[in-house]
């Protein structure tokens, strides 16, 4: 492949990858819920949208149906999910995840079943080259991603996201404070199930060919590793996380191609990931990048406050 | 027309499997209060040493079964002890315990997909089949079914007769106050992640004799089993039992139900996450008390 194309086709996944591992991190970063499920959103959000542009809606409105009922599939998910405790809650959206793909690819006449759904793209009738094409997704995505990024950091740092990060730390006490958070978590959920699902209509219009294989548990897994990776409950750490695995994933495809090795390094690549994360769980399970202390203009105040009754 | 003794001869046959794999499953996680996802590479694993060891010991599948029980038990309890009890002792959080879990699932998965490849193998053996009416029965179904048989009696002799199965239970049941009363909880531990693993090496050479290998062979098992832990509650051993033949009869029942009412077989499946979620959300307990 021309290397200006293939260069472009790495930054959109990593785009996209880094928009899931954000929304994770909404959802365990910052509310401490673990999300085992994820794949099933970016499905949903995948689907919605390639199916919303052959019923003819204008694509910008797909994108944002995608979001809608990826955050109605995980609003739904929630009401029973969110009152197990955390392993159960693992085992549960993993299993909604399976049932989720297996749904896509019995029901023939909603999602073409195993042969997938071919997806017009938004760029095709703009007569644009390959190349520009290209470029276009990446501005798109990227787009996305830096919105999704100042939204989420925003989020996080408002009275409410201050609710979720105190709901990850101890639940009874954000009780007795008068929040139900049954409630927040809820809606942490359906925020990093919306973002999920954008980042699968953007997948959706990048491939131009969604089937069910594309949505196997791995993608889950994947975006836990970059999360794990780059450090929970900061934004810097998701994005980072995403990038490193993408590049490890394209180094290892590449090595596969153009190097004879005696081993498969797709395989070598997977088990030196899962050593590495058992490392980093081990010696910094913070990840990369550690979580930042809130700031809430109130510590500004209250030097100010000092120093000037200090001189007095 | 479902010929419903065949059903449940079949069923019979996914509910052994379902039980001999889930009972290491259900007392680890009792006992270490974590679920371990690596489990389904240990299924994995114990399929391929099946291979493996078929191939170099004359096709014994006995000889095979046992080595495979216990070069699988090493593994686990060497995993215990590299992985697992390190991140124990560090106050690791229950999901960072499971990633870790999937992490080494990994690990193993892709190290069974470098040594054999990803491609889709056989056991070579070839069981003779017995017609009993129109009931079709193959000698291997015949061992699977008595295995899993015996296999729970000696548990349940061992569970409430033994030192050893008195001391799992009490940690099962109270870990501070089993170890005041001197029970050693590592040695415990260490002896039900080897025979666990054991067993689930077991239940992974009959599925491979039965049907196929291949190294997502234990991730396709894991689901369903965790539904027969979680149904059957958690460390509870006869509910374990109960839940296997329960999950065995709806997958197979549910497979002839499906194909009368003209819909996909690949849901399958899905009708036992339907259970499992079902579970989860009316009765977290399982069949326990």
């Amino acid at each position: 492949m021309d290397f200006t194309v293939y260069l472009m086709d790495t930054l959109v996944f990593m785009a996209i990858f880094a928009i899931l591992s954000m929304s994770l991190n909404v959802e365990y970063g910052y509310t401490g819920l673990g999300n085992f499920g994820k794949v099933a959103f970016f499905l949903c959000g995948a689907y919605t949208y390639a199916i919303a542009l052959l019923l003819g809606v204008p694509f910008y409105v797909s994108f944002v149906l995608s979001a809608v009922t990826s955050a109605i599939l995980g609003g739904l998910m929630s009401l029973p999910a969110l009152r197990l405790r955390e392993d159960y809650l693992a085992i549960v959206t993993l299993a909604i995840g399976e049932v989720l793909r297996i749904f896509v690819k019995a029901e023939e006449w909603l999602t073409g079943g195993v042969w997938g759904i071919t997806v017009p793209s938004v760029f095709a009738n703009l007569g644009l080259s390959v190349d520009a094409v290209a470029f276009a997704n990446v501005l798109l995505s990227w787009g996305v991603l830096i919105a999704v990024f100042l939204f989420l950091r925003y989020l996080t740092n408002t009275p409410y996201g201050r609710v979720l990060l105190s709901i990850r730390e101890d639940d009874t006490a954000v009780q007795a404070l008068g929040k139900n958070p049954i409630l927040y978590k809820a809606q942490a959920f359906m925020i990093g199930s919306a973002i999920a699902g954008i980042a699968g209509a953007l997948f959706a219009q990048y491939m131009r060919f969604i089937d069910p294989y594309m949505f196997l548990p791995m993608v889950t897994f994947t975006v836990w590793m970059m999360l794990i990776l780059g450090g929970t409950a900061n934004h810097y750490g998701a994005v980072v996380g995403a990038l490193i695995v993408e590049i490890f994933n394209r180094g290892s495809r590449i090595a596969k191609d153009y190097l004879d090795l005696p081993f498969d390094p797709h395989n070598i690549q997977f088990i030196l990931f899962g050593v590495l994360i058992i490392l980093l769980l081990l010696y910094r399970p913070y990840g990369l990048f550690r979580e930042k202390p809130l700031k809430t203009g109130v510590e500004a105040e209250v030097i100010k406050w000092q120093s000037s009754s200090s001189t007095k | 027309m479902i010929d419903i003794w065949q059903v449940l001869v079949n069923s019979l046959v996914t509910a052994s499997i379902y039980l001999l794999a889930g009972i290491g499953l259900t007392l680890t996680i009792a006992l270490s209060r974590f679920a371990n996802f690596s489990y389904a590479e240990l299924i994995t694993l114990g399929a391929y040493c099946g291979l493996f060891f078929l191939a170099t010991k004359d096709g014994n599948i006995f000889l095979a079964i046992i080595l495979a029980f216990f070069v699988v038990g090493l593994v686990s309890v060497v995993s215990y002890s590299a992985v697992f009890k390190p991140l124990e002792e560090r106050k690791t959080s229950l999901i960072h315990l499971m990633v870790a879990s999937i992490a080494l699932g990994f690990v193993l998965r892709y190290s069974i997909g470098e040594i054999w490849g990803w491609s889709v193998l056989f056991y070579q053996t070839v069981w003779t089949v017995h017609t009993i009416g129109s009931v079709r029965i193959t000698s291997l179904w015949i061992m699977m079914i008595l295995t899993a048989f015996i296999v729970a009696l000696c548990l349940h002799y061992f569970l409430t007769r033994t030192k050893m199965g008195k001391a799992i239970r009490a940690i099962a049941c109270n870990p501070a106050l089993a170890s005041i009363t001197g029970i050693n909880k590592q040695k415990v531990i260490f002896l039900v992640w080897f025979c666990g693993a054991g067993l689930a090496a077991v239940a992974g050479v009959f599925r491979a004799a039965d049907t196929r290998l291949s190294p997502m062979m234990g991730w396709e098992l894991i689901l369903p089993i965790f539904a027969t832990v979680i149904l059957g509650g958690i460390g509870n051993f006869y509910g374990l039992i109960v839940a296997a033949l329960i999950i065995g009869l709806v997958e197979n029942f549910g497979v002839a139900m499906l194909l009368k009412l003209g819909l996909s077989t690949e849901y399958r499946m899905a009708l036992v996450f339907l259970i499992l979620i079902a579970v989860l959300i009316i009765r977290p307990k399982g069949l326990a008390r």
